[in-house]
């Protein structure tokens, strides 16, 4: 094991049982009420077993389910053959999509590290050489340099084609991939308009696209389960109908409201696309959508056909094969049912994936304009369309800017400017905007659940967005009666919010909740005989 | 003439090489869309926002702001703005060398020119009786002892930092310390070949004989200067120091990009064209279908 700070990028390829240790001392420190001993859950050693099957030689975590050590010297052989494989693959025309942007960030590093501030991994562990964002990107090089290029062949060490090539490196390097939540906060602070998230995206694919290794929730459980059935959840389309059905009928119960969802609709202007996983773990969200929308008399429908009720694309994430047929299908959908029209609602990596990533994967007549829900949420507020009360919102609010959805798409405002409506103590984390932090959870984070991942999630890659939190309620945390809430408008940021929470027993100590931006405009419709937010019961 | 053979070899090389560079970035296939927030161009969400902000936003005009564009490419260009922003002890030493290098650029241009007042008939000195010999002398000495030393002094100090901190020291290459000395070298011979003599007389009549191809007696400094200059003129464009091309792509077709693929856009028939496009290479996941054949 090396102390971090001795770390160098050719250490990838060294034989220790593992290259690192986090140490929770090093990290950087929570605000209060957990400064206080004990406040923290230790950091625990990964299981003797999974060190026998898994890569857990970079720093004890188990990103990569799927990544499962060699029997033999010959499938050790392989599996090298095949990343090399894969990496010659990205600098060829199977990867045009992304071959401009992605030699640009491949050559002409300046190595001058401004990025490394910026990325809240590396600050959270305290300055952690591994997770610094130019140290994977110099490994890659490296990489390359020694196979794939005349100067490397030739001059080797001098142009930095230095590292030793085995199974652990290749590991360690695929399971660093997912250290990093491709939230492209450092790209903003390049001063040369490099973009390390680039190169961490590229490794994951080179192991999904080429070699066939993903984590499973990100590629079995994900892409392939929503192929084949419609949704990434398996939620199949009597079970969706029934859950509508049976949200219906608890509606009416809970609320008096009777609700009805249109679904399949035939000539609504709008298709709503929500990210499934909303209908099993917040189905108030949907909910609220649709007690919105009516109220405001928007003529939409959700749709039942398979790829029809699930917005998420976790392809997105790490494997553009998958990315590309899901977008697809999902355009397919909506041009085949005719609406006007999809709204995506508060799902951030969905927008992302059908209006930016989905964007030039067709033209013409296969296209359909998509729109996010946010500036259509203001619209209602801004317009009147609504009858609303801020006072029935009158607690502690924070809004978490999902990256895909602001760094990403440039929504900013219509947000807030619904939340400075109807919240009167809407208070902006620090810093917040284009300049936000990742919750933690992005590119996959919130759903990988193998192993001892979560606690890397919980830990390291939330903790920058915990302390941002805390930062925000400071003047009432320690008060358990007052509820603070956290507005997270995008499912993979509630899950991250939901694994922070728990993680850190935050509501059960001090009241903080977390939920979307559609239940707090539910909450203060004025025609709400009882509060939608049941924390407020 | 071998030194003059040097002079215009190597600034023919270093634009040649460097329009190449980016002709062949200009021509590469169509990228995703990759844009990051917030973009300069986009009018009206100068709080970092986009037109994705607008309700319906495919059927109102997309507005853009060249002004602001331009703006922010000056800043970067001249000031180099976002390192000014997030990393001010190391802007401080890389300013210097870039500050320094286009005042170098300015005072070469003046050289060219001097010599050529000179050659005909205009004299170029602080006794010139000529406006333009006076602006040209004066400007010489600005621009060539501003630019000697901010760049002389950026080039050292950026090689002694990668040399001493901590942390760059593990990233940076042999080859890398060998850029940064190469132009230490040749802006260090400079000043050692110029600085004896700040009017730049002497530089003029040596300009002058380069630039006529008239063969002159240098002496061994000289010699090494102009061919380490010559070196580094085309050497920059072939390393990783070509940054001045790569950085017009990064902003520009890549952070800055935001151009929607609407119906009639000029978008829609690059990704048009581009979608008749079959690769010749493909993936071996199991999970990946083969690329159809053409029709």
């Amino acid at each position: 094991m090396i102390n971090q700070k001795d770390l160098r990028p050719k250490d990838m390829g060294r034989s220790d049982e593992q290259l690192i240790k986090l140490e929770l001392d090093q990290f950087m420190p929570l605000l209060a009420p957990y400064d206080k001993p004990g406040m923290e859950p230790p950091l625990t050693d990964p299981k003797p077993a999974w060190k026998e099957k898994y890569c857990t030689s970079l720093d004890g975590y188990v990103g990569i389910d799927t990544l499962v050590r060699p029997k033999s010297k010959e499938e050790e052989d392989e599996f090298v053959r095949k990343f090399l494989s894969g990496l010659e693959k990205i600098f060829s025309d199977a990867n045009n999509g992304v071959l401009e942007p992605l030699l640009l960030t491949f050559e002409y590093c300046a190595k001058c590290n401004t990025c490394s501030e910026a990325c809240h991994i590396y600050k959270a562990t305290g300055d952690n050489e591994l997770y610094r964002p130019i140290y994977r990107s110099e490994v890659l090089r490296k990489i390359m340099k020694k196979y794939f290029t005349p100067s490397g062949k030739l001059l080797g060490g001098f142009v930095g084609a230095d590292i030793d090539v085995n199974w652990e490196t290749i590991a360690r390097l695929g399971e660093l991939a997912y250290r990093c939540n491709l939230c492209r906060r450092c790209a903003q602070t390049c001063p040369l308009g490099l973009d390390n998230a680039i190169l961490t995206k590229e490794i994951r694919k080179i192991f999904s696209q080429e070699m066939g290794i993903a984590p499973t929730p990100l590629h079995t459980k994900g892409t392939m389960l929503q192929i084949k059935t419609g949704s990434s959840t398996g939620l199949s389309k009597p079970a969706f109908l029934d859950t509508l059905e049976f949200l219906e009928e608890d509606t009416e119960e809970k609320f008096g409201i009777k609700l009805k969802f249109p679904v399949d609709k035939k000539g609504a202007d709008i298709l709503v696309l929500h990210n499934a996983g909303e209908f099993m773990a917040w189905p108030e969200n949907p909910v609220a959508f649709a007690i919105l929308f009516d109220a405001a008399g928007l003529n939409w429908t959700l749709s039942s056909e398979i790829m029809g009720y699930d917005s998420v694309n976790y392809g997105l994430w790490y494997d553009d094969y998958q990315a590309k047929q899901i977008a697809l299908m999902q355009m397919k959908v909506a041009k085949d049912f005719g609406v006007n029209r999809i709204v995506v609602a508060e799902c951030g990596h969905a927008h992302k994936a059908s209006m930016v990533v989905g964007d030039r994967m067709a033209y013409g007549d296969a296209k359909i304009p998509v729109e996010s829900c946010l500036p259509l949420l203001w619209d209602m507020v801004k317009s009147k369309r609504l009858i609303l009360d801020p006072s029935k919102n009158n607690f502690p609010v924070t809004l978490h800017d999902p990256c895909n959805v602001v760094r990403q798409l440039g929504i900013v405002e219509p947000q807030r400017n619904v939340l400075k409506a109807i919240c009167p103590q809407f208070r902006e984390m620090t810093p917040h905007g284009v300049d936000n932090y990742c919750c933690g959870g992005g590119s996959g984070f919130a759903i990988m659940n193998s192993q001892n991942f979560p606690q890397f999630r919980d830990q390291v890659a939330s903790r920058m967005k915990f302390n941002q939190i805390l930062g925000a309620f400071q003047d009432t945390i320690e008060d358990a009666s007052i509820p603070k809430y956290i507005c997270a408008p995008c499912s993979n940021c509630k899950g991250a919010m939901r694994a922070i929470l728990e993680h850190y027993e935050v509501t059960e100590k001090f009241n903080v909740q977390y939920g979307g931006l559609v239940e707090l405009m539910v909450n203060a419709l004025v025609s709400m005989k009882k509060p939608f937010l049941e924390f407020l019961e | 003439m071998f030194l003059s053979l040097i002079a215009y070899l190597s600034i023919l090389l270093f634009v040649g090489i460097s329009v190449y560079k980016a002709y062949e970035f200009a021509k590469m296939p169509l990228h995703g869309r990759m844009e990051l927030y917030p973009v300069p161009k986009e009018k009206g969400f100068e709080h970092g926002g986009s037109f994705y902000e607008e309700v319906a936003w495919w059927s109102k005009p997309h507005e853009v702001s060249h002004v602001r564009e331009i703006s922010e490419m000056v800043k970067e260009i001249f000031f180099i703005k976002t390192l000014f922003e997030n990393q001010r002890p190391f802007w401080w030493i890389s300013y210097a060398l870039h500050l320094g290098i286009y005042f170098i650029m300015a005072w070469t241009i003046l050289l060219v020119m001097g010599a050529v007042s000179e050659l005909n008939g205009i004299l170029v000195a602080a006794n010139s009786l000529s406006i333009w010999g006076l602006l040209i002398f004066y400007l010489s000495v600005a621009t060539g002892i501003i630019g000697l030393a901010l760049a002389t002094l950026g080039s050292g100090f950026l090689f002694l930092r990668r040399l001493f901190d901590k942390t760059l020291k593990k990233y940076t290459t042999p080859q890398e310390y060998f850029n940064l000395l190469l132009l230490f070298a040749a802006l260090f011979t400079g000043v050692l070949t110029w600085g004896s003599d700040l009017t730049f007389h002497n530089a003029r009549v040596v300009t002058a004989n380069l630039v006529t191809f008239t063969p002159f007696a240098a002496s061994g400094l000289v010699t090494l200067h102009i061919i380490l200059v010559g070196i580094m003129l085309i050497y920059i464009p072939t390393s990783k120091m070509s940054h001045y091309v790569g950085k017009y792509f990064t902003f520009h077709t890549v952070l800055w990009d935001n151009s929607p693929n609407v119906k009639g856009s000029a978008v829609e028939q690059k990704v048009k064209k581009a979608s008749t496009f079959r690769p010749t290479t493909s993936w071996s996941a199991p999970h990946i279908k083969p690329p159809s054949v053409p029709k």
